[in-house]
């Protein structure tokens, strides 16, 4: 009996094993990661602050904890939350939470997640802090009517007339992965408008936080960013985090770093194929098709300020700041170095609308994802403690004028409202002395003792 | 793809690179300036954090006669370096803080074994300055800053080959060379870094010499012949020279 027993118990849990590894991998497509856990927590514990335009939404613990995470919840609990929105007592989740994405997710990866968070995931008895939002969005059961207006929650049927491997890149890209919570722009209720590739505005660009989300629709003739770019481009950045042409910026570094770097090469390529199937359009944001910027493109305005700055002469304010703060890296031509140094030139953060993006990055700095595929995190320092705002303003117009950009022009206020933002730690440092603790006291004066070797205020 | 760049990128990577001096990091264990381009102090009006009054005016006066202003540049006083070397001495160089400073200490051995006295540079400075006042009182009557200079000439020479007996001066393990050796290189130093440091204000010693400072990318310079270089250099926090 014992003996009858035991290899199916290992069967068992080895075929358990398989689904957890499973689930693991889908919350990585999900990033649940992300907002589940807090600057300093554990994982998936919640608590991160998500700024809403209602006010400060914070994330739930989702350890399979029985008290404080989701510990009770049977699996139709499981995928109630996940696809509709909805918590076991009934109450309604915040649409922080990407559900009107997640809605097109398979039952059998909501089984494999659902296994996964139950048993792959250490319980961990933590409330973080509740959401308490002012009224009227407080009432959370007028979630349940924004959901109807707003929402679809049809799970993913995949398009006969579309290859297997289309079929599996929108799947991603539109469900677990939920690429348009930022990429598609919002309407008048903070609503996504577009839910799939048949809605223009699906995954048009977007405005977050004032950065910009390009444009991911990527079939086209020319343009900026995505639409530009080939398969391969596509499947490095979000593999390594960089690519022939630029590096993640803002938000996607978090999404590089702890999602789209752990997937494998088949599904990479598939949100890839996906997104070059989209037809771009004018007017998306940061990626219009009538703008040209390639490494092979050039024109008139591009090659007279190349030669403007390589001869050094007659420079504008921008021109002298730009050959002394960022010609080392982003050269003359604007080009930098593929997979090293972002190009500027046809740069959709540099062009973007809202020119916060790219005055954040020249205060700040950058810093590129370390990923298992490109583990050096290359990063640009911060400006914030060596240029003045008017300094930042004349760079960045410069920078949004030359070569083939074409971006307005950016105000020191502009400048001044975003340096108000940063905290301290986020500016770059320069290389002065640092105080090593012992030199609190003055010690001037300090004499010798009888010509014995001086004691010194170790 | 391919993680690694193929070889036309990295090529062109290179080539593009054959000129630049990266500034990606700028190393740690540093403090934040508010503000970048500060007026560096008058150097009349500067305290000094580690040297007391009397070797203040022996620095002052070292520095003078090994730089002196002239025809071709400022000296070591009109670029702050006697500010520069009471920071550094204040700062962790002072406290050879990232040296062993345990025995044994080797002074006869070879010079390939590097330095070898118990002394902190700070250390160093006190002793050195107070042996070399003490000769010139001896010899002199006088303090070191209150000689005419081919006197300080003649004992900045007798120092450098250590011609002075730092032992009969109350001054040993630490010799004259020793002393010399470290005064004169960061002098040197104070003279050449970067303003950001103290010494080398508004980059006079980098105009007199022509060197373009932290510019760090001339790639678009290597095949213009024959055109001078038209800009002046920039420093670290900024400034222009």
């Amino acid at each position: 009996m014992i003996a009858w027993a035991l290899p199916m118990a290992a069967n068992a849990q080895a075929a358990d094993q398989g689904v957890i590894e499973r689930g693991a991998y889908l919350a990585r497509v999900g990033d649940c990661v992300a907002c589940h856990t807090a600057p300093d927590g554990k994982e998936y514990t919640g608590g991160l602050a998500i700024e809403s335009p209602f006010g400060t939404i914070y994330s739930s613990n989702i350890t399979p904890d029985k008290q404080t995470g989701i510990g009770d919840y049977s699996e139709e609990q499981f995928a109630r939350a996940v696809r509709d929105g909805v918590r076991a007592d009934g109450a309604h989740l915040y649409p922080a939470m990407p559900y009107p994405s997640y809605a097109k997710t398979t039952d059998a990866d909501i089984h494999a997640l659902y296994v996964y968070f139950m048993h792959g995931v250490e319980p961990v008895n933590h409330r973080p802090e509740q959401t308490d939002l002012n009224f009227p969005f407080n009432q959370r059961w007028a979630i349940a009517m924004w959901n109807w207006l707003f929402t679809e929650d049809e799970v993913f049927q995949p398009d006969p007339n579309r290859s297997d491997q289309l079929n599996r890149g929108a799947y991603l890209v539109e469900g677990l992965g939920h690429c348009g919570s930022c990429h598609t722009p919002r309407g008048f209720a903070q609503q996504l408008k577009g839910f799939d590739a048949s809605d223009e505005d699906y995954l048009a660009g977007a405005d977050l936080n004032d950065w910009l989300a390009p444009a991911l629709r990527g079939k086209g003739e020319s343009g900026r960013g995505v639409v530009d770019w080939s398969e391969q481009d596509i499947v490095d950045l979000l593999a390594t985090g960089r690519n022939a042409y630029t590096a993640v910026s803002g938000e996607m570094t978090s999404v590089v770093a702890n999602s789209t770097s752990h997937l494998n090469d088949q599904d990479i390529h598939a949100i890839a194929a996906y997104l070059k199937s989209i037809p771009a359009h004018t007017g998306q944001a940061g990626g219009s098709a009538s703008k040209a910027a390639s490494p092979d493109k050039s024109d008139i305005a591009e090659s007279g300020t190349e030669a403007k700055l390589a001869s050094a002469r007659d420079l504008s304010e921008g021109e002298r700041l730009y050959l002394d703060n960022c010609n080392a890296c982003h050269f003359t031509d604007g080009k930098g170095a593929g997979h090293i140094f972002p190009m500027l030139d046809g740069n959709s953060l540099v062009n973007a609308d809202n020119p916060t993006g790219l005055i954040h990055t020249i205060l700040a700095g950058a810093e590129m994802p370390s990923t298992p595929k490109a583990p050096e995190s290359v990063s640009m320092p911060g400006f914030a403690w060596r240029l003045s705002d008017q300094e930042v303003a004349d760079i960045a117009t410069f920078v949004r004028g030359a070569w083939s950009n074409d971006a307005a022009a950016v105000t020191a206020d502009q400048v001044a409202e975003v340096r108000k933002t940063l905290p301290e730690h986020s500016f770059s440092v320069s290389p002065g002395y640092r105080s090593t603790g012992r030199d609190q006291q003055p010690t001037s004066g300090e004499q010798l003792k009888g010509g014995a070797p001086v004691e010194d205020d170790q | 793809m391919s993680s690694m760049p193929d070889d036309e990128q990295r090529r062109d990577f290179m080539r593009r690179s054959l000129t630049l001096i990266p500034a990606v990091s700028l190393g740690s264990g540093v403090t934040l300036t508010a503000s970048a381009a500060e007026e560096p102090p008058a150097l009349a009006d500067y305290q000094p954090s580690f040297f007391n009054t009397d070797e203040w005016q022996f620095i002052l006066a070292a520095c003078d006669q090994l730089i002196p202003s002239d025809e071709h540049g400022p000296g070591a006083l009109e670029t702050n370096v006697p500010i520069f070397i009471d920071k550094e001495l204040y700062g962790p160089f002072g406290h050879a803080d990232r040296w062993y400073m345990q025995g044994p200490f080797i002074t006869d051995g070879d010079p390939e074994l590097g330095y070898q006295l118990p002394y902190t540079p700070r250390e160093l400075y006190r002793h050195g300055i107070a042996a070399v006042e003490r000769y010139c009182q001896q010899e002199h009557d006088k303090a070191f800053s209150a000689l005419d200079a081919a006197t300080r000439d003649d004992i900045l020479g007798r120092l450098e080959q250590d011609k002075i007996d730092f032992a009969a001066l109350d001054a040993a393990p630490l010799t004259a060379g020793v002393f010399f050796s470290f005064l004169w290189q960061n002098i040197r130093e104070g003279y050449f870094a970067d303003p950001i440091y103290g010494g080398n204000k508004h980059m006079g010693a980098w105009k007199m010499i022509g060197f373009t400072g932290a510019r760090a990318n001339f790639r678009e310079w290597v095949e213009q012949h024959n055109v001078p270089y038209p800009l002046g250099p920039v420093s670290l926090s900024g400034e222009r020279g």
